[in-house]
This record gives structure tokens, C-alpha cells and sequence, in this order.
């Protein structure tokens, strides 16, 4: 009841509903819930409900039905017209000394906003998944890379080896959609192509397809010393480990040497984050030595809840990747310094603005020490401090753009249902707006 | 009653070639929607600008430099060195940035317009990634924009032409790619040989055959040539072509020259493709022959791609030749990456040295085709940004075109033996204000088919840049007095006093629909995403890239 009275308060545009009366069928739909955006998806709206019916993983069916109608905003635990929090929302970034803007699970229109907010309060900005994605470009700042996409992997992979990579848990497409299907522009290395897993016992494969698999199977913190062993055994030099295993290695050498385009696929999220530079570090050293006198291609794995996008769009926008800093008179990055986890941990930041537009993810606990904004789809119930504003989930309620893991190939999302939630986008800039007059 | 709405520039000298304009004292008069023509009615007149003594331009149009896009956006992330060296302060632009030789959009836009250039031509979107560059070129304030489309190394076009297809296929297939890459005009890049460095060939002569399909870099290039003039397309096809930076390699664009046979072509960053083979080094000038090639043949137009000393980021979607020349690299890193059965890009950040030999002598190479190249009309003034040098060098190379003591003196600051192998010393031409209002916003904007821009006259769009006449040119070329973008004053003595977003400009040409039919199976068949969803929708640059789009119609020519 008390909902609704809210809701009449409200103009009409700032209505929060989600609601539609037409069971619509949508095809070729982006999924937003990993790096790889399949964009295949047939996807049935009933009302509220989406419904995946064809080419969603295990994970993005989990995903599109985790979704809640209650779409209240809270200010310090109590139900809140959506002008009055975002009121409050402007209010405490006036009152911050040092903040945070992080999470930036958002599409592209929602993390413009995001820095163009960041920059106006003097804020840090980091993404949630900013620790993977810095080990990668730790890797590619100091030594480059060789690299490939999606497409040219379905097309031209004769072997493919995953480094680390679960694909039972994340990525779960990865095979049925870029391995295994039959067609492929050469068709020889289709037949020929073959896989093989390095890494844990729980992350070999469990279904791919009928493509013959080779295992061998280290602890993921003992991936660089594989590597560097592999390295070894392509280069025809001495192998150390017990005899089965130096056999082994030298085998799958012979098969990287034999093959045509071998793509060596890693996701730093999934390594140990100790040794993950490591671990791509080695692996952009075969790469480099193969091509030297062959082809072969590193692919790396990662960007979800818009990650690459966020990384794309802070780099062309700031000059840098994440994270930055806009706190003085010029940017600062300082990749490790300005990491969200960090900055909390150390009560280093007064105010954090947690965007997670794409799934009900809460900040790290640490933000409970200070307020807290949380821009985040209906139905989260952040903590007692927070500032919570429901937002519209980009490619479901409304469209939007993001880029891919391999920082090339960026699609549209387009809205599934009727929706009026405010997006990202919306809040950040009715904040801004209203903080610079 | 009417309404004030229009600004008088006063008093100054106009150069503007393409109505013959060099040096007449006139009045421009500025509107929102444009230029006017004639004196109006006094009493429409808001204000009236006192600039005696002054230069005015019309707002300087780069047909050639990487400004947004995959492969600049990854220089970017490899070189936080390059970014933390150049910060910009709060108060300096609207907003903060950063960057010298791959600079962030937003400090990308603003130094253009600080430069007097109010329109920039991304020139290698690989249609794979047109919404990305379109994404950044949306982040690029206060210039126009547009991007040529690449193609010839995708797999669809090499297996049609391996199968023989028929012209209109080809025909249909550029317009599509021009429509669904919201493209102004299309690019080859080292045909076929991005797509056979995929099949590990490090090279591709003219007239070698890509391994996995059979034809060659010839076939390619007359494909494509031949399909844009029945298109009827106004910029003609921008060829990068195959052996840049080789030795030796102005045979093969001489070759590439008489290819065409009459076809109208753009060569690029021609600089890098005008290297003999003479001397103890193997390593010689070829731009009197270049120079000589394109005097003879008016189908053909060149930019220069001037190379300037210094640190920079070589950035390009000939993953062949850059990773030939990631050996070079410096700082040593670099990325080569394949890309989506579409084309590929290398990375390399490189520091050009002027005591090294061969990077003097491609500075002097670059100088000799500019003084060398006779119709001014037909070569426009280009570094290839990033890749000879960052665009904002460009006033200190008006500088060298219009000076032949200053060209002199920094010719006596080079590697000796490069400057005794090049005839630099002995070309005492300079360029006049006319012909750098040439080569630096009339031509281009012809080339490209751009009524509005380049110009002066009744109907321009309204951008108009006003200098300071100094003898120094360099100084007077780097910091306008007024620059209008659209009829509206956003930068005064180089601070930037507003911030409209430029517009974004597509070629459309007519296609048969079956076209699409084909890349649906195709894609759907082998590719990594849909057709429809690859394809990049007006919304997205009018509603998420809040750019106006502005559509020009080819006209097909009769066969």
C-alpha cells in the first residue's frame, strides 16, 4: 500500500513498473550475463518474464529468471519515492570528500554517465571484476600480445588450447557455439580440430562435443611452471617432471608445432589471482614464439557484467584503462592504488556509488562501513545505509550497446519487455544534472 | 521584424580555393544553419567582428587520421606512458583527458578544434567494429566525422571473387558494408594480405596469390575500384597498398598506379610506399618517381603521411606488416591481432630518430612529394596520425611546406647521409596560404564529397577559422584567433568556449536487398554473431551517439 502511494507521488515517467501484456517472441537477442554476448538467443516475453527458449547457456537461463518485480527504491532501509533517493543520492556525493564510483555494471550509455559523474565529484572509478581485468593488462602493458576473436577461432582453430578456462561454470558456449558446430569457412581445420585442457581436475570439459580432448592437469597456481615447461618442450629443450608428464608435454608440443592456427584460450578471472600474469604472461610468450616461424593466437576470456565495455570506454574517454582516479588536477591512474576492493578495505573512499545494472550484485561488504548509492535491477536489499535505486537491465528493459571479450565486436541490446524503469543512464544524469545547479 | 542571428567577420583576407578566393578582403557572414552569401539585411546582423589583419579559412578537414576505433583504442591501453606524460589540467578543456600520440576523444577533439579543423575522417573500421569506432567517434566533441569502411581481406569477399562472382554482386556488397558500417567511404589495406598473414604468408606482392583463395592483390583492388565508380561513390577507393614500409616497394605502387588503368583511386600515406633500393643501405627515395606517376595520371589522388621525429604509436589493420615491423618496436611491445574472418590490426609504439638513416630520409622523402606533386588539388596534408607523427605536428609541417629557409635549416639538423641522398635541399618551392587552404580543407572535402564542407560559400555548413597572420607559421597555424563550428564560436585565442557535438557523415548507395539475404546465411553459417545485429542502426549514432547523421546519396554511374 504504502508502495503505491509512493508510485503516485512520482511523475509519470519515473513510475516504476515492469509490466507488459504481450507474449512477444524475440530473436537473435544479445545476452548480457558473460563476455561472449551470444547474440543468437530466441527469447519469449510473458508480462515481466523472459524467458529463454533457444541457445542460452545453463548460466543466462539461471540469470534471465532471477528477475523481480518489486521495484522500490529504499533510502536507509525505508521504501522511497525514486526523485527522493535520487535526491538523497545527491545529497551525500555534495557531502563526500573522496568518492568511489564502482561496480560500473552498466551498457554504454550508463558508464558515460557513470565518468561524466566521476569526473564532476573528483571520484575514483573501477569496475567489480577490476582485479581480473587489470591482470590482463599488466600482461599487455609491458610485453604486447598476439591475439585473435571469436569468429576467426570458429573459422580457423585446428587446435585450441584452454589454459585455466572452466567452462562448465562461465562461458559455457564457448564449444557448442565456436568449436563444435560442423561448418567452417576452412573445413580442413574443422576436422582437424582437436582440444586440450590445462588445469584443475573440476575444469576440464565435461561435454565437447565429439572434438578429441587432451588433458593435463595441474593445480592452477602451478599453470606458469606447465607453461613454462611447454614452452620448453616447443622449443625442443629439455623438459623437467616425473617421465609420464614430460611425455605428455612433449606430445602436446608435437600437436601445437603440427597445428595450422593453435589458439591458446585463457580467462583471468578464473586463474589464481597470485600467479593469473603470470600464467598470460607465459602463454603470450608461446604465442610470440610460434609465430615466429608459424601462425597461433592468444584469446582471452573476461569483460562480463559490461567489464570490457567499461574498460573500452574508460580507456578512449581518460587515455587509461582502469582504474583512475579523478580526485586532482589531472587524471591518475594507478592501477593497483585506485582497485574498488582496496580503496574500501583501507576506508580510503567516504562515499560509494555502486552501479550493477545486469545482475542484483551487492557491493563488497566493506561499503556497509561507509553510505552507500546502489543503482542495481528491482528487488536487491542493500544494507541499512544505502541509497538504493532500482535501474532497468540493459538488453531487457531497455536497449543499449556493450562490447565483447575480445574488445572488437560490440552488439545492440535491444528491450524485451515494456519497462519503465529508469536506466542508468537516467539516474546518473538527473544526479549530475542536479549537482551542478 | 528581424531576427538577429547572424555574426559578420570582418575585415579579413579570405582564402577560399574552391571558389578561386586568394586573399580577398571580404565580410563572412555566419548563421547557425551556415554561410550566407551576400551582405544581409544590417539589421539581422547580431554582431560584427573587427579581424583586419587576419587570415580566414575555411575549418580544416583531415581526409586520413585514426581517431576512434579498435586499433586506437588498444594504443592507448599498451602506452600509459604516453598518457601520463601528457595530462591535461582541470580548467585546460571542458573536460579532463590525456594523451600526445594516441590521445583520448575527448582531448582528441578539443586539440583538433583548437587547431582550426572542424572534421576528421577515421580512415580503417574494419565493419566488424563499426559500432565501436562510431562509439568513440561519438566521444570526439566538436568536429564532424565519418569513417571508411574496410574491405578485401574479409573471407566473404575473397571467396566470392575466388568463385567469380558477378560485378553487381560486388557492387551490392560495398553499398551494404557502407550502410551497415555507417561508412563514408571504403578502404583496402595491403589487399589480400591481411587475410594471408592468417594463413602465415608474410608477404604479398601485386601480383601473388593468397595462398587460401587464389587470387591476388591486383584482382582486389580492381574489384573494389571498379565497383565504387559504378557505385558512383564521391571519394574514390583508399588504398593502402601491400609492402608499406618495404624497400624497394615504389615499384609496386607504381605497378598499383597503372593497375587501375584510369580508374580514379586515392593511394594513402603514399610516403610509406615511395622506397627505392638504391645506395650502400638498399634503402632510397622513390617520391620523384611517385610524384612523377601521379603529375601524369589525373585519376589519381595522395595523401602524404609525413613522418616527424619523436616518439609515436604506428597503429594499422595490416597486422602483416606490422607485425614485420613489431621487431622495431619502442618501447619493445607490440599487438597483432586477427579479426574476425573481417581484416586485422597491428600496434607498434615507434620513436623516429632524425640521426637515424632511414627515418631522415623518410622525413625527406614525405617533403619531396608534397613540393614534388603539382596539382595541389590532389594531395592533401596528412602524418597518417599516429603513424608518421600525432596530427597536432601538423602546423610545424606548414611550417616546412611554406618555408624553404626553415625547410633548410632542419634539413641541416638530419642524419647527413639521408639528406645527401635526398634532393630536398635543391626544392625551393613553398607553399602559398592558397595552397594550404588546398591541401588541408578545400581538396579533402571535395574528395570526400563533402558540399558543405571545405568552403566558404553560400550553403557551407558554417565552420570557419580565423588566424592571426604571422610569418611564422607554425605559431599561426597552431592557435586560431576564432574558430566557428556550424556558425557557432567554440574556441576564441585556443580556449575552448563551447562544446556542440559534431555530425557524423555516411555515404548511401542502392543495393539489391538479395545482398543481405546471402550475409544472413553467411553469418549466421560461420560467423562469431548475427548479420542484423553487426550491422550498426541510425539510432545508434543519432539517439546513443547523440551525433547528427548526415546522409550523402551516390549517384550510380552508367556502365
Amino acid at each position: 500500500m504504502l508502495g503505491l502511494f509512493v508510485f503516485q507521488l512520482a511523475t509519470l515517467k519515473l513510475k516504476p513498473s515492469v509490466s507488459s501484456t504481450i507474449n512477444t517472441r524475440h530473436e537473435d537477442v544479445t545476452c548480457t550475463y558473460c563476455g561472449l554476448l551470444c547474440d543468437d538467443l530466441v527469447v519469449r516475453t510473458d508480462g515481466a518474464t523472459v524467458t529463454p527458449i533457444r541457445n542460452a547457456c545453463a548460466k543466462a537461463t539461471a540469470a534471465y529468471a532471477d528477475s523481480s518485480a518489486r521495484v522500490t527504491a529504499f533510502i536507509a532501509g525505508q521504501p522511497a519515492a525514486i526523485e527522493h533517493a535520487i535526491t538523497s543520492a545527491v545529497n551525500l556525493l555534495r557531502k563526500a570528500r573522496q568518492p568511489l564510483v564502482a561496480g560500473l555494471g552498466a551498457d554504454l550509455a550508463g558508464l558515460r554517465a557513470a565518468f561524466a559523474l566521476a569526473e564532476h565529484c573528483g571520484a575514483v572509478v573501477d569496475h567489480l571484476h577490476g582485479g581480473a581485468l587489470r591482470q590482463n593488462l599488466k600482461v599487455l602493458q609491458s610485453r604486447g600480445w598476439q591475439t585473435t576473436t571469436l569468429s576467426e577461432l570458429r573459422n580457423r582453430a585446428d587446435l585450441v588450447v584452454l589454459v585455466g578456462v572452466d567452462v562448465n561454470v562461465n562461458y559455457q558456449n564457448l564449444i557448442p557455439r565456436f568449436l563444435s558446430p560442423t561448418a567452417a569457412l576452412q573445413p580442413e581445420r574443422r576436422r582437424e580440430r582437436r582440444l586440450i585442457y590445462l588445469g584443475p581436475n573440476q575444469g576440464a570439459p565435461s561435454a565437447c562435443g565429439e572434438l578429441p580432448l587432451d588433458t593435463l592437469r595441474c593445480d592452477t597456481d602451478a599453470l606458469p611452471t606447465l607453461l613454462r615447461a611447454l614452452q620448453s618442450a616447443l622449443a625442443g629443450g629439455t623438459v623437467s617432471g616425473a617421465p609420464k608428464r614430460r611425455k605428455l608435454l612433449v606430445e602436446l608440443a608435437a600437436k601445437i608445432k603440427a597445428a595450422a592456427y593453435p589458439v591458446f584460450v585463457w580467462a583471468a578471472g578464473q586463474l589464481d589471482p597470485a600467479h593469473a600474469d603470470l600464467t598470460i604472461s607465459a602463454v603470450c610468450d608461446i604465442v610470440a614464439s610460434l609465430n615466429r616461424t608459424q601462425r597461433a593466437a592468444g584469446l582471452n576470456l573476461g569483460g562480463d557484467d559490461g567489464g570490457q565495455t567499461a574498460v573500452s570506454a574508460a580507456t578512449w574517454l581518460t587515455g587509461f584503462p582502469l582504474s583512475v582516479s579523478y580526485a586532482g588536477n589531472t587524471l591518475d591512474y594507478a592501477p593497483e592504488r585506485w582497485s574498488a576492493d582496496a580503496l574500501l578495505r583501507d576506508r580510503a573512499v567516504d562515499l560509494c556509488v555502486w552501479i550493477s545494472a545486469f545482475s542484483p550484485r551487492l557491493p563488497p561488504v566493506a561499503a556497509n562501513a561507509i553510505p552507500t548509492i546502489v543503482l542495481g535491477p528491482p528487488g536487491m536489499t542493500p544494507a541499512k545505509n544505502a541509497v538504493y535505486i532500482p535501474v532497468g537491465t540493459p538488453g531487457i528493459d531497455h536497449a543499449g550497446q556493450l562490447i565483447r571479450t575480445d574488445a572488437v565486436v560490440s552488439l545492440p541490446l535491444r528491450q524485451l519487455r515494456h519497462s519503465n524503469l529508469l536506466t542508468v543512464a537516467d539516474v546518473l544524469g538527473r544526479t549530475l544534472n542536479a549537482l551542478r545547479t | 521584424m528581424t531576427d538577429k542571428s547572424i555574426t559578420e567577420l570582418r575585415g579579413g583576407r579570405v582564402y577560399d580555393p574552391a571558389h578561386g578566393e586568394d586573399g580577398v578582403i571580404r565580410s563572412v557572414y555566419l548563421r547557425r544553419d551556415g554561410i550566407v552569401s551576400s551582405a544581409p539585411d544590417p539589421a539581422a546582423i547580431k554582431e560584427s567582428i573587427d579581424i583586419s589583419g587576419c587570415v580566414v579559412m575555411a575549418g580544416g578537414v583531415d581526409i586520413h587520421t585514426h581517431i576512434g576505433g579498435g586499433k586506437v583504442n588498444i594504443a592507448r591501453m599498451l602506452l600509459p606512458e604516453d598518457h601520463a606524460a601528457n595530462l591535461t589540467v582541470r580548467g585546460e578543456h571542458p573536460r579532463l583527458g590525456s594523451g600526445r600520440a594516441a590521445p583520448s576523444t575527448l582531448t582528441t577533439g578539443y586539440r583538433y578544434a583548437q587547431m582550426g579543423y572542424t572534421a576528421c575522417f577515421e580512415p580503417a573500421m574494419l565493419p566488424a567494429n563499426a559500432r565501436h569506432a562510431h562509439m568513440e567517434m561519438a566521444d570526439t566533441p566538436l568536429v564532424d566525422k565519418g569513417a571508411y569502411a574496410l574491405l578485401g581481406n574479409d573471407d566473404f569477399f575473397l571467396r566470392r571473387l575466388a568463385a567469380g562472382a558477378d560485378p553487381k554482386e560486388f557492387q551490392d556488397y560495398i553499398a551494404y558494408t557502407l550502410r551497415a558500417a555507417q561508412a563514408l567511404a571504403i578502404k583496402v589495406v595491403n589487399p589480400g594480405g591481411i587475410n594471408a598473414f592468417k594463413f602465415n604468408q608474410r608477404k604479398l606482392d601485386l601480383d601473388e596469390a593468397n595462398t587460401a583463395y587464389g587470387v591476388t592483390p591486383r584482382q582486389i583492388v580492381r574489384t573494389l575500384a571498379e565497383g565504387i565508380h559504378a557505385l558512383g561513390l564521391a571519394h574514390p577507393l583508399h588504398i593502402h597498398g601491400c609492402n608499406l614500409g618495404v624497400a624497394g616497394n615504389v615499384e609496386t605502387t607504381l605497378a598499383t598506379i597503372r593497375a587501375l588503368d584510369g580508374l580514379r583511386a586515392h593511394f594513402t600515406h603514399i610516403q610509406f610506399h615511395s622506397y627505392g633500393t638504391e645506395g650502400d643501405r638498399k634503402f632510397s627515395s622513390g617520391a620523384q618517381a611517385v610524384a612523377e606517376a601521379v603529375n601524369a595520371n589525373p585519376n589519381i589522388s595522395i595523401d602524404v603521411g609525413q613522418i616527424m621525429f619523436g616518439q609515436t604509436v604506428t597503429e594499422s589493420g595490416d597486422s602483416m606488416r606490422q607485425y614485420a615491423g613489431s621487431a622495431f618496436a619502442s618501447p619493445k611491445k607490440s599487438v597483432i591481432m586477427d579479426i574476425e574472418c573481417d581484416a586485422g590490426c597491428g600496434v607498434v609504439p615507434f620513436k623516429y630518430k632524425d640521426k637515424s638513416f632511414v627515418n631522415a630520409l623518410q622525413w625527406a622523402i614525405g617533403l619531396e612529394l608534397f613540393l614534388s606533386t603539382r596539382d595541389p588539388w590532389r594531395i592533401f596534408l596528412t602524418t597518417d596520425h599516429p603513424n608518421g607523427a600525432p596530427f597536432t605536428s601538423y602546423p610545424h609541417l606548414i611550417r616546412l611546406l611554406m618555408d624553404a629557409s626553415f625547410r633548410r635549416e632542419r634539413l641541416a639538423t638530419i642524419a647527413p647521409d639521408a639528406a645527401a641522398a635526398s634532393h630536398l635541399g635543391s626544392l625551393g618551392r613553398e607553399y602559398s596560404l592558397y595552397e594550404i587552404a588546398i591541401i588541408t580543407r578545400a581538396a579533402p572535402a571535395r574528395s570526400l564529397g563533402l558540399k558543405n564542407l571545405g568552403h566558404l560559400g553560400a550553403g557551407a555548413r558554417g565552420d570557419v577559422t580565423v588566424y592571426v597572420d604571422d610569418a611564422n607559421r607554425e605559431r599561426m597555424f597552431a592557435t586560431p584567433h576564432l574558430v566557428y563550428k556550424a556558425g557557432e564560436l567554440i574556441v576564441r585565442d585556443g580556449k575552448i568556449v563551447a562544446t556542440p557535438r559534431g555530425a557524423t557523415h555516411v555515404t548511401r548507395a542502392d543495393y539489391d536487398p538479395a545482398i543481405e539475404k546471402a550475409l544472413d546465411a553467411y553469418f549466421a553459417t560461420y560467423m562469431s554473431v548475427r548479420r542484423r545485429n553487426i550491422a550498426v542502426a541510425d539510432a545508434e549514432i543519432e539517439d546513443f551517439g547523440h551525433s547528427p547523421l548526415i546522409q550523402h546519396q551516390a549517384r550510380r554511374n552508367a556502365s
